[in-house]
């Protein structure tokens, strides 16, 4: 029955977003929307086969709209130059260029405008120019128009026989048409209105040429071809701006191996992120475990409460206690500098802020492997240890030979799980340093940049020039590299065996 | 760690004394506190600092201290809009604390309560049902997941700018345009983790209750979800914080100062020169850190357990 009532609303809905799509002529939308509703219908009234999939529809829906096609899209935009002056498609970038290349001309011819509509309701221009010359403009050519037959005063047309001049009122929804306005008048040159009251000859610096598929530079004669990667160059390297988005095969993958300006910070971030994951897994399992071992003592007093404020850290959003340590370590006004009466830079000299960055995601980590630590110790049967100790084992040697090991098997999975985590932890870099402080040779990565927030700035950072492309191909390189780690830890764990 | 203490903690009572349950002398015991000490010291340290610099007088970042010099309530009064707050030369009133509060509330609250719905449904079918593609469907939802979807945000602002033109109630700067795309991650790890836990709901449960009639839906709702509740709760523990802790997504996505989140709205806040705003800010991270503390409070015992028996489980 409440299957009936979920199912009816959901058609429901469907029907109205259908009307709405409509409205819109969004077609294919349209069409998407049919399809996935009806097999909605179909799987959740079929009666049997359709079982599994009538569980996993739901969360499949949200999976494959927000997970799958963006992961799709981004691995597609790898391959292509997509990037600051390579947004548009190569027929926009065409239009775009002519419409950029044109100018006054020298002579710069100018008109006095008064916008007009013919017999047949469309929009003409009654031109006056410096000379006292009248004419109509038309996107057919200028016609000249017999002075008898207008009146002129202050210095423009104000009516003329056959034409309506245009009111107050009727400006108003005539930008978009007065914009792309043009009365060719020869030689690729045309009068455009400038306003509502004035026009200029415009002529254009390009011409493209369709047979030879380039752009030829009107004054010179030079020529730009299509250089196959999005873009019109010249024999002598100069280029037409802007280019336009296009597949570049592994020309990304490329650049990250050949390019010097992109190697060198690479291979220092790729380091860097390797060496704080690194260190905040190691160091944070170290001292959880010491932690764990001090407090794993039966009848120990305040146990509890120790334990209670030592996950604290761990309760607290993450996201938060990053913002309340950016002010801690401030080197002005910072806490951290004025109870200990120094003035250290944390986080704006490029070595202290690579151990502030480990220093904070170390308190943030250590509860965790507290916790895990603690239980896994627990789980240790005490006779073991007690029969290590019997056969003559020192306190160190029972513990390097027979507590850790036994320890390891539990954690070292997590340890593993921790490490991809924070291979790609971009809040604790981000909203700590922001990646920085700048280093000098490299205009994008900054000294505590990580890989994930590295490549965030090459997409997203303003002002530097976004290269998405770039960015989308070392996304891929980001995801086999955790991809592996994690396979490693896969196969060390009885997860996949309870897939049989 | 040094020897010395790897050897003190291995000098484990013997059998005997355990079962007298004596607790230990303070001369075996004295370096466990002292190391306990310095730990909770090191944990505490930040969040004593906010909590005094809520309460205290004086609202610049150099003038707090550990021990307000005056306690007041006047931060949270310039949080919540309430009153202006002057300080020699900065003067602060925030009207949007609020907003960003309710906003995370309804953001992380709805994501996280969906996001157990969906992957119960899901790890429901992966748990007891056999059929053609299970494993590659598993596999793949691990698969996904490795993938940044930080560097998809592009993708999914265009599909949210796009979907908006149309349905403006989930388009740009929307709140439910913010919890589906949250969605979108709700399979993967949390589907996987809830499997595991169905698996040892025995079988013979649902099929007696199938041999009395019972639906699939029913067993679903009736029988495995009410046995399910831990894992359940901390599933929804774990969704909300990482979803009230996610920032790029939600800074792409919303746009203006009333729709924010609290890490967009508190980033921006300590973007625009806080030091001398440190006061309100610690009282807007001390009430932002209330909801998942008390959560965390109410679940801790799943979340040990949990954590536990996955460490044991290996």
């Amino acid at each position: 029955m409440i299957k009936i009532v979920l199912l009816s609303l959901v058609n429901a809905f469907a029907i109205w977003a259908a009307v709405v799509l409509a409205d819109h002529h969004k077609w294919r939308a349209l069409v998407l929307l049919g399809v996935v509703t009806a097999a909605i219908d179909v799987i959740y009234l079929a009666k049997r086969w359709t079982v599994p999939l009538k569980f996993l529809i739901p969360g499949t829906i949200f999976l494959l709209a927000f997970q799958v096609i963006p992961v799709v899209y981004t691995v597609n935009v790898a391959f292509t130059n997509y990037s600051t002056g390579h947004i548009l498609s190569r027929s926009e970038a065409i239009s775009n260029i002519e419409q950029n290349s044109l100018t006054e001309t020298s002579n710069g011819a100018s008109y006095a405008l008064t916008l007009m509509r013919d017999g047949k309701h469309q929009l003409v221009l009654a031109l006056l120019d410096t000379s006292g010359r009248t004419f109509i403009g038309t996107p057919d050519g200028l016609h000249p128009i017999p002075k008898t037959r207008v009146t002129i005063a202050d210095g423009a047309i104000t009516t003329a026989q056959g034409y309506t001049p245009l009111k107050g009122t009727e400006l108003a929804g005539i930008d978009a048409e007065l914009s792309s306005y043009k009365v060719p008048v020869g030689g690729g040159k045309a009068i455009e209105p400038q306003g509502f009251d004035s026009a200029v000859v415009l002529e254009p610096t390009y011409r493209f040429d369709r047979q030879r598929d380039a752009f030829v530079r009107i004054k010179d004669g030079l020529v730009f071809r299509d250089n196959g990667r999005g873009s019109f160059v010249a024999a002598n390297g100069a280029e037409i701006e802007p280019g336009w988005k296009t597949y570049v095969g592994m020309r990304n993958f490329g650049r990250i191996i050949h390019s010097s300006l992109i190697r060198g910070p690479f291979l220092k971030v790729f380091v860097w992120t390797m060496v704080f994951a690194t260190s905040v897994v190691l160091l944070s399992f170290a001292l959880g475990l010491l932690l764990a071992i001090t407090l794993n003592k039966p009848g120990l007093r305040l146990q509890r409460t120790y334990r209670a404020l030592l996950i604290i850290p761990y309760a607290v959003p993450a996201f938060l206690a990053l913002l309340v340590w950016q002010g801690l370590l401030n080197d002005d006004f910072g806490v951290v500098n004025r109870a200990f009466h120094t003035s250290i830079p944390w986080l704006f000299d490029p070595n202290w802020a690579r151990v502030s960055v480990i220093f904070v995601s170390v308190w943030l980590t250590v509860p965790y492997f507290f916790l895990v630590s603690l239980g896994a110790l627990q789980s240790i049967p005490a006779e073991l240890i007690e029969a290590a100790e019997v056969d003559g084992g020192g306190a160190w040697q029972v513990f390097r030979k027979v507590t850790l090991p036994l320890l390891l098997i539990a954690v070292a999975p997590l340890m593993i799980a921790s490490f991809a985590f924070n291979f790609n932890n971009f809040n604790n870099i981000y909203l700590l340093t922001g990646g920085g402080p700048a280093v000098n040779n490299s205009p994008v990565a900054g000294a505590t940049d990580i890989l994930i927030s590295y490549t965030y700035k090459i997409a997203f950072a303003a002002g530097k020039g976004q290269d998405y492309g770039l960015a989308s191909a070392i996304a891929i390189l980001i995801f086999f590299t955790v991809g592996t780690i994690s396979a490693i830890s896969f196969s060390r764990t009885k997860a996949l065996e309870n897939l049989a | 760690m040094s020897t010395a203490e790897s050897r003190a903690e291995l000098s484990l009572p013997s059998a005997a004394e355990r079962r007298r349950k004596r607790r230990p002398g303070i001369a075996d015991t004295w370096w466990r506190h002292l190391v306990a000490w310095i730990g909770v010291v090191i944990a505490l340290f930040p969040v004593a600092y906010i909590v005094s610099a809520a309460f205290n007088g004086d609202n610049s970042l150099s003038g707090s201290s550990l021990i307000p010099r005056k306690l007041t309530l006047d931060n949270f009064r310039s949080l919540f809009g309430v009153q202006q707050h002057t300080t020699g030369h900065a003067t602060f009133q925030n009207a949007h604390y609020l907003s960003w509060f309710g906003n995370s509330m309804i953001v992380a609250g709805g994501t996280a309560v969906l996001t157990v719905l969906l992957s119960a449904l899901a790890a429901y079918a992966f748990s007891r049902f056999r059929f053609r593609g299970r494993r590659i469907g598993m596999l793949t939802l691990l698969l996904i997941q490795m993938f940044p979807q930080l560097l998809a945000v592009v993708a999914i602002y265009l599909i949210v700018l796009n979907t908006g033109d149309v349905f403006h109630f989930i388009g740009l700067n929307t709140l439910p345009a913010l919890i589906i795309v949250y969605l979108g991650g709700a399979m993967g790890v949390n589907t996987w983790l809830m499997k595991g836990f169905f698996d040892t709901i025995p079988s013979e449960l649902d099929e007696s209750a199938r041999v009395d009639g019972a639906t699939p839906a029913q067993v679903f709702w009736g029988v495995v979800l009410p046995l399910a509740a831990p894992v359940l709760a901390v599933i929804a523990l774990i969704s909300f914080i990482s979803t009230l802790n996610e920032f790029v997504i939600a800074s792409v996505i919303l746009e203006t100062q009333q729709k924010f989140t609290l890490p967009v709205g508190l980033w921006q806040f300590i973007d625009q020169k806080y030091s001398e705003h440190w006061g309100p800010f610690a009282a807007g991270v001390l009430i932002a850190a209330v909801p998942a503390a008390l959560l965390f409070a109410f679940l801790q015992r799943y979340i040990v357990q949990g954590l536990t028996q996955g460490a044991v489980k290996g």
